[in-house]
């Protein structure tokens, strides 16, 4: 067995990891556009390398996919850019209908529940107004977050730059990293950047296919059922169902909402929360199954968590990278155990039947 | 014709193709098609050995199989209080470590480069993606390592000396 010279460094390993995580969290502002870059360049890798392994250049394959991208942009736009223009302009001009619509609604409710509630009715009016004034006030400063985002905008020219260097250097980059490895921990190095890859490839890729099936099928069907809007409800239900379950509440509380303030009936807001129920559905039987199989699973409690401490910690980057990043603390985890049980000895099974001589 | 010809060569990637050359004169890869073949040149990571440089330590847990395609690698199996006694020289062409890609055991012997050597990792964790992605590619792999495994133990259970030996 083994001896205590051949085990792999856990402890400086640790200690270069944590040291590298303080570094990065002094400087993640800065660090911004080449880390959604690089994750841009990570998504996009296995299409370039999907033609690689046909034999073609990779520098050639980046340049022409570069070039199909924009072109496919400029079309994409030339074909939307009315219905864009034209939703947001319907959304401009509606944006204090929603708002005096939804606070009618409010303090109509509020009369009713303070009228069968069992409290003084000064107390339950107080109560209810402070807590949906709260709620509104938030629904007011919406636009007002949404703009703060703008900045990031810069990003949109700045990551797919940067995401092309990635792109045509990036498998260089780990040739050139392995080489310099000591030779003795190259077998474990990679064993371990294969494990987090087969993990997190298959999980980012699987979230991100199931997001553009949700906002394609929902602005699709949105749009054949005339709501308003539909751009806005599809893209947000998309973005919101990288956690489980709220991509379809989402989509089912806006575009039932929408629904029922363009229609003004309970059957057509149904119709809508009918739909995003559908979607939820098709996506648990069909997609989930062959996203899972390969990839790290999540509970949607660390989900959660993942995206507040993300958020709180670092920031709209952090919310990004929550995630990703709690796919590699897990695939890091079980990794390490399986060292530390295969180094140990404590995984060591003989094949059944091993006892039988050769015949 | 020639145009499209040097159009293709200008999109072709040269050192892909002669890699991809040299796993299909390989015993192991002989089986696969061209396209599994560029599959599994993906997969493949290389890396080039000084002389003298330990490749992997007896004990060590195999992860990969190492595909040699230059230089000299010598298996040498330590003996207690003795020199370590020389199991094999490998010559480019030869593989090793295969056990790895079936369990994560100790290796047996320690893989030391004589001389300046490239070679090609083929990972455990690789193959099984392929083995999803591919199932040809796998099972033509899987195949021909059970072949040679029942070659190498018909060889053990007849030879009576290695039989007594081991015994003994």
């Amino acid at each position: 067995m083994t001896d205590e010279r051949h085990a792999f460094p856990f402890l400086t390993a640790f200690v270069v990891t944590g040291v590298g995580l303080y570094a990065f969290y002094r400087v993640h502002e800065a660090l911004t556009p080449f880390l959604l870059a690089a994750a841009f360049a990570y998504v996009l890798n296995p299409v370039v390398s999907y033609f690689e392994a046909r034999g073609l250049r990779r520098s050639h394959l980046v340049v022409a996919g570069y070039a199909l991208a924009l072109a496919l942009s400029l079309v994409a736009y030339a074909g939307l850019k009315s219905m864009i223009l034209s939703e947001t302009e319907l959304f401009q001009s509606r944006a204090p209908g929603y708002l005096s619509q939804v606070q009618k609604l409010v303090y109509a409710q509020q009369v009713q529940l303070a009228k069968k509630l069992p409290l003084p009715p000064k107390i339950t009016e107080h109560a209810l107004e402070s807590a949906l004034s709260g709620a509104l006030h938030a629904l007011q400063e919406l636009p007002a977050h949404f703009f703060a985002l703008l900045p990031l905008l810069a990003h949109a020219l700045l990551v797919p730059f940067i995401g092309f260097f990635f792109l045509l250097d990036a498998p260089d980059g780990v040739t050139a990293a392995i080489q310099i490895l000591p030779s003795r921990y190259v077998e474990q190095a990679i064993h371990l950047l294969s494990e987090i890859d087969s993990a997190l490839g298959n999980y980012l890729r699987g979230i991100l296919i199931v997001a553009a099936a949700i906002t394609l099928i929902s602005f699709v069907s949105l749009v054949i059922m005339g709501i308003d809007n539909a751009i806005v409800i599809a893209v947000l239900s998309g973005a919101s169902s990288f956690v489980p379950y709220l991509g379809a509440i989402v989509g089912a509380l806006v575009g039932g909402g929408m629904a029922f303030y363009q229609f003004g009936t309970l059957s057509a807001a149904m119709k809508v929360v009918a739909l995003f129920v559908g979607i939820r559905l098709a996506d648990e039987i069909f997609l989930q199954p062959v996203i899972a199989k390969h990839s790290v699973h999540l509970h949607p409690m660390v989900f959660l968590l993942a995206l507040v401490l993300g958020g709180e910690m670092f920031g709209f980057i952090g919310l990004v990278f929550a995630i990703p990043a709690a796919c590699i603390l897990k695939a890091l985890v079980s990794v390490a155990w399986s060292w530390y049980s295969s180094e140990r000895g404590l995984a060591l099974n003989l094949a059944d039947g091993a006892g039988v001589p050769y015949t | 014709m020639s145009a499209l010809k040097s159009f293709k060569r200008w999109f072709l990637d040269p050192q892909f193709s002669r890699k991809k050359q040299f796993l299909r004169s390989l015993d192991i890869f002989k089986d696969l098609r061209d396209r599994d073949l560029g599959h599994l040149v993906a997969a493949l990571h290389s890396r080039s050995y000084r002389e003298g440089e330990v490749i992997f330590v007896e004990g060590d847990i195999g992860r990969a199989l190492f595909v040699l395609e230059s230089g000299e690698v010598v298996l040498t199996r330590s003996v207690a209080g003795k020199e370590p006694v020389v199991l094999y020289r490998l010559k480019p062409g030869d593989f090793f470590g295969e056990m790895a890609l079936l369990e994560s055991l100790p290796r047996s012997a320690t893989a030391t480069a004589t001389e300046k050597t490239r070679l090609h990792l083929l990972y455990k964790s690789k193959l099984d993606a392929l083995l999803h992605a591919e199932p040809r590619i796998g099972v033509s792999i899987m195949s021909h390592l059970a072949r040679m495994l029942s070659a190498r133990l018909r060889r053990l259970s007849a030879d009576p000396k290695l039989l007594s030996s081991k015994n003994d």
